[in-house]
């Protein structure tokens, strides 16, 4: 498999005024192109801040950072902005959706920003998105009208839309209670099965068991990295 | 006591937040002191009533001329005593003369304005003599003592304060005359008056044409409306004008108060323009704080989400939003109170003295017990407003909804609507009142800098009145200009002088004229023209341009066929073929003498350089032809700028008195002064303009920076998700600016429109003028400030790594 994205040395430091706070240190970290990776760690080891580094939503304090062969480190903010549309699909915590935009318009968000999709297309693309996650049928709602697992849905529909080339996920059945987990866990299992390269922060350990690959971060760390058959997640997690 | 501590809660919240209380402040204070000083200054100066028992009800009674409205003197005593017979609308009718006198004792002379007054005028302005007795109506029967009145002004400057002054005698215009008492400087009924002698004017015995002119006054009758007297004195008047269709033609008259007329004609329309602008601030602040307010009570939305779900009534929650605005609105009044204050008292100082008159004794222009009254009811509204409609927003959502909502959906639509409305409206104000104002300061800087036809830098006048006893006749008359010219052009700083009825600048008299060889039918409607008397060298001193013909010469002497030098304006209007050279015409009131056309110049404005006065056409007569006793001497200087020439005004001065014991030269200034002069109040109110533009901008910038900061500061998180899913940077500006766009566009698609309304309305009346470039840059302007305003908080908030913004809560 083709590697996709190659971390090497990786360093992440905050600064504020009174404190430095190292919250990655040494990170090396390759993803391997339709691998299904979970990140684990204690609160505040780090995992957040790696996930956003390798989204292009931070940058890192040192290190390199080369994603499908190319160095995303000394890139300008307008060729990060056009990696994160067309390379990145994001699946946050909170589910994130725009509450004056309709289910289908949250979905079309990404495309509207790509400079080569004709309205059809991207009608069409919105459309597929949305009939995987099984949300087809409420297109025309906003997001204050849907149940909590139905706007992750949407937000995962949202992440796929682009086809991007890796969905990035931070615990993204925080805030589902176990029902509505289980159903958007399945749904990250299906795409992953139908080739989706994933990489998911969980504290839940039953949604760690379900990636390939788990990655345990401690203190900014990567402390272990190992397919997840050989691990015991409880332990792990704990 | 929950009011307590309410109130006490919202005195903590304020000064937890000291930015934000002092924004609000800053902003309230902004708009209540325009409001108070500009209620003050109406109300000082128009709206109060006349401090006497009947000062409700006294009236001018003055004509309108051609459209114009006149003042003063402006009724042929002839047309005042029919009046007088038949008005019915009056519990007092009468009329009083002015002229200017010649006082002099046996050591010294001046020249004051007289006012010849009935006992009536003394008795509806309630004035009660320091010395001696008032005037009475057997003082003017003819045969009778001649006596006069003196100001205590007069009695200190010209008999230092003599305890003996009855009876003593003075020459009042070469007539001695015994002053019977003396009235105190209070006293300054219908405006500062120094001396006051028998009403003697009467139509008996003279020719309707050869009417002396009087101002004419009035006590309306209880119940009366002005209405009611206006239809009447208009009835009248057309009766007149049907009589003598000659001397009447397009004459009618009408009532105003004293401080109207004061004013001026303009007045009404500035004052509403005046009051339109400071609501409009008035409005931006209210918007302003208000919105503030509320995006505050959207911030603290969960809060009160939490405090409902406890049980807390929804009125309790809103009377603690209200003790906010309250608080704010209170404290801001007090500060407007004082700004206003001080700020009155600064301004008066500078307009009273660049006033070209005393201003008139009602003025009362400071913080008075009625501007404080509105000040409290003006600040009590706004508190309300600024309060109440934010406290019912915040507090009227699903609070429910609001807990559970993690996306803040209900509150932050419906704030993003009033954000909107905001917007819109703070565009639509602040683009009217940017465009009445820029209009008024346009138009004013026009006429401050418009071409008068003549040179005026290095021009210096004075004005002189011939004793009508001594100067009956023409030959003493011009004997009199030579040696006046003589004497002026012997002293070394003076080198030219001439002489003119009215120098540039100052009204001239305007008058029906009659061109021969046109039939005006039977109902006559003649057209007018200013005519000024000007002595030969006038065109060259004044630097006028000779068009075709030729000037006034030696040819033009007394007995010689009169003359006339007309201005453009003047052949452009009357003689269509433009051959106005050897055409003849007449002045029909004064003259029955043909004028031959013999010259054209370029056009000389006379009065305010308001559009009516320049489009006024203007023929030139020949002093040497008709000569008077009252004129202008203009004297040109050695240097270039007579303002350079040191004691040049001592120098005029005691020539002048050298020439003619009884005739000293008043109005002694430079041209350019008495311009100056006659356009102060105009620049007064244009100035006021400027700074009611400029807080409109402050207020307008703020209210948009404060309503679209506060948008993106709400949408950081949605700007972080945005980016996240790869939009760059110019799609977030273009995302934002197209949002704020369509506000602008809208707010300008009601703004231009309102505020080329306004100074359309302005233009009727001289005192605004808009042109093409101010309805482009305005808009221009204003955009680039919203622009402005939409830019940088979004800039600050694309600073933030996207994951930031994300976790912006
Ligand atoms: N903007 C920031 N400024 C300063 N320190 C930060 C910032 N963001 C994160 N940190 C610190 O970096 C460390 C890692 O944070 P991170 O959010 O990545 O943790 P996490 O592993 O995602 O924790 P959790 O499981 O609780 O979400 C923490 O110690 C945190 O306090
Ligand atoms: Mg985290």
């Amino acid at each position: 498999m083709k590697t996709l994205i190659k971390l090497a040395n990786l360093k992440k430091v905050f600064s504020t005024d009174e404190v430095e706070t190292h919250a990655l240190s040494d990170i090396n970290l390759e993803i391997k192109q339709g691998e299904y990776l979970s990140i684990a760690g204690p609160s505040g080891c780090g995992k957040s801040t790696l996930l956003s580094i390798l989204g292009l939503l931070d940058t890192s304090s040192e290190g390199c950072y080369t994603l499908n062969g190319h160095d995303v480190v000394d890139i300008n903010a307008k060729q990060r902005a056009a990696i994160r549309n067309k390379e990145i699909g994001f699946v946050f915590q909170s589910f994130n959706l725009i509450s004056e935009l309709t289910v289908a318009e949250n979905v079309a968000l990404p495309l509207t920003y790509r400079k080569d999709l004709s309205k059809t297309e991207r009608t069409e693309l919105v459309t597929a998105a949305l009939e995987k996650v099984d949300m087809g049928h409420r297109t025309k709602h906003y997001p204050s009208q849907l149940s909590g697992g139905q706007q992750q849905r949407v937000a995962v529909a949202r992440a796929i839309a682009g086809n991007p080339s890796i969905i990035l996920a931070d615990e993204p059945t925080g805030n589902l209670d176990s029902k509505n987990a289980e159903l958007v866990m399945a749904l990250l299992d299906k795409l992953h099965a139908e080739g989706a390269t994933i990489c998911m922060v969980t504290h839940d350990p039953r949604g760690a068991k379900r990636a390939e690959r788990i990655i345990e971060i401690f203190d900014g760390r990567i402390v272990s990295d190992s397919p997840t058959s050989e691990t015991h997640i409880e332990e792990a997690v704990a | 006591m929950n009011i307590l501590s309410d109130i006490n809660f919202a005195f903590r919240t304020l000064i937890k937040n000291p930015k934000f209380t002092a924004l609000t402040i800053f902003v309230m204070t902004t708009g209540l002191t325009l409001c108070i000083y500009m209620f003050s200054f109406i109300h000082g100066s128009l709206v109060a009533p006349l401090p006497f028992e009947n000062g409700e009800r006294i009236r001018a009674v003055d004509t309108i001329y051609n459209g114009m409205q006149y003042q003063g003197t402006s009724f042929r005593v002839h047309d005042f005593e029919d009046i007088k017979k038949r008005v019915q609308s009056y519990e007092v009718f009468d009329a009083y003369d002015q002229g200017t006198v010649n006082l002099s004792t046996t050591d010294r002379a001046v020249k004051y304005t007289g006012h010849y007054v009935k006992e009536s005028f003394f008795e509806i302005s309630e004035a009660k003599p320091q010395l001696g007795r008032l005037l009475t109506n057997d003082d003017g029967l003819s045969g009778a003592e001649p006596v006069t009145l003196i100001s205590h002004t007069l009695w200190q400057n010209m008999f230092a304060g003599d305890k003996d002054i009855l009876g003593k005698k003075l020459r009042i215009n070469t007539e001695p005359t015994t002053i019977v008492g003396v009235m105190p400087d209070s006293y300054q009924f219908p405006s500062a008056g120094r001396i006051w002698l028998p009403y003697t004017t009467t139509a008996k015995g003279i020719a309707r044409k050869d009417g002396d002119y009087v101002a004419v006054y009035g006590v309306l009758k209880p119940g009366i409306s002005d209405e009611q007297a206006n239809a009447e004195l208009r009835s009248l008047m057309a009766e007149l004008e049907e009589s003598y269709p000659k001397l009447n033609s397009n004459t009618s008259a009408h009532v105003w108060t004293l401080q109207s007329a004061a004013m001026g004609s303009g007045t009404p329309t500035i004052i509403l323009a005046m009051e339109l602008a400071v609501g409009f601030i008035l409005l931006l602040a209210c918007i302003n704080v208000g919105n503030l307010l509320f995006s505050r009570a959207i911030e603290k939305g969960k809060e009160t989400a939490i405090r409902t779900a406890l049980g807390a009534p929804r009125s309790r929650l809103i009377m603690q939003m209200m003790w906010e605005s309250t608080l704010i609105c209170t404290i801001s009044g007090v500060l407007a109170v004082l700004f206003a204050g001080l700020w009155l008292e600064v301004a008066n100082k500078d307009l009273l003295s660049s006033f070209p008159f005393d201003p008139p004794f009602w003025w009362n222009i400071q913080i008075t017990q009625s501007s404080i009254i509105a000040a409290i009811v003006i600040t009590l509204v706004t508190a309300l407003i600024t309060g109440i409609l934010p406290a019912l927003k915040a507090t009227s959502g699903d609070f429910n909804a609001t807990l559970r909502d993690g996306t803040r959906g209900a509150q932050s639509k419906a704030s993003g609507r009033l954000s909107k409305m905001i917007v819109i409206s703070e565009v639509v104000l602040s683009c009217a009142l940017l465009l009445l104002s820029t209009g008024m300061v346009y138009s004013v800087n026009q006429q401050n800098n418009i071409d008068y036809g003549t040179t005026i830098e290095d021009i210096f006048t004075a004005r002189v009145g011939l004793p009508e006893a001594e100067y009956k006749s023409d030959e003493k008359r011009l004997q009199y200009y030579q040696n006046l010219k003589a004497t002026l052009l012997a002293e070394p700083e003076i080198s030219a002088v001439s002489l003119t009825r009215t120098i540039p600048g100052n009204g001239a008299s305007y008058q029906n004229i009659l061109l021969e060889g046109v039939d005006y039918g039977k109902k006559p409607q003649y057209p007018s023209s200013s005519s000024v008397g000007v002595d030969h060298n006038y065109f060259s001193v004044m630097t006028i341009n000779l068009r075709e013909g030729r000037l006034f010469d030696s040819r033009d002497k007394i007995g010689s066929p009169l003359t006339a030098v007309v201005t453009d304006k003047f052949v452009n209007k009357f003689f269509k073929d433009g051959v106005a050279l050897g055409k003849r015409f007449k002045f029909i009131e004064t003259d029955n003498d043909w004028y031959t056309v013999i010259g054209v110049v370029n056009d000389v404005i006379h009065g305010q350089p308001m559009s009516f006065n320049i489009e006024k056409p203007t023929a030139f007569i020949s002093i040497q032809q008709t000569p008077k006793r009252f004129m202008s001497v203009v004297i040109k200087t050695v240097a270039s700028d007579a303002q350079n020439v040191p004691n040049l005004a001592k120098i005029v001065a005691d020539s002048i008195q050298k020439v003619e014991r009884d005739a000293p030269a008043y109005d002694i200034k430079t041209l350019r002064n008495s311009i100056i002069g006659r356009n102060a109040g105009m620049n007064f109110v244009s100035e006021l303009f400027l700074v009611f533009a400029a807080a409109s901008m402050v207020l307008a910038f703020s209210g948009i920076y404060g309503v679209m900061s506060n948008t993106i500061i709400q949408k950081t998180q949605e700007i972080g998700i945005r980016r996240a899913l790869g939009a760059d940077n110019s799609d977030i500006y273009k995302y934002f600016i197209k949002q704020g766009l369509k506000q602008l566009v809208i707010g300008l698609a009601i703004g231009v429109p309102m505020g080329v309304a306004l100074v359309t309305m302005l233009e009727e009346s001289s005192i605004a003028q808009g042109s093409l470039m101010l309805y482009f840059s305005v808009p221009a302007f204003i955009s680039f400030i919203i622009l402005l305003a939409v830019y940088y908080p979004v800039s600050r908030a694309l600073k933030m790594e996207p994951c930031e913004a994300l976790r912006h809560e």
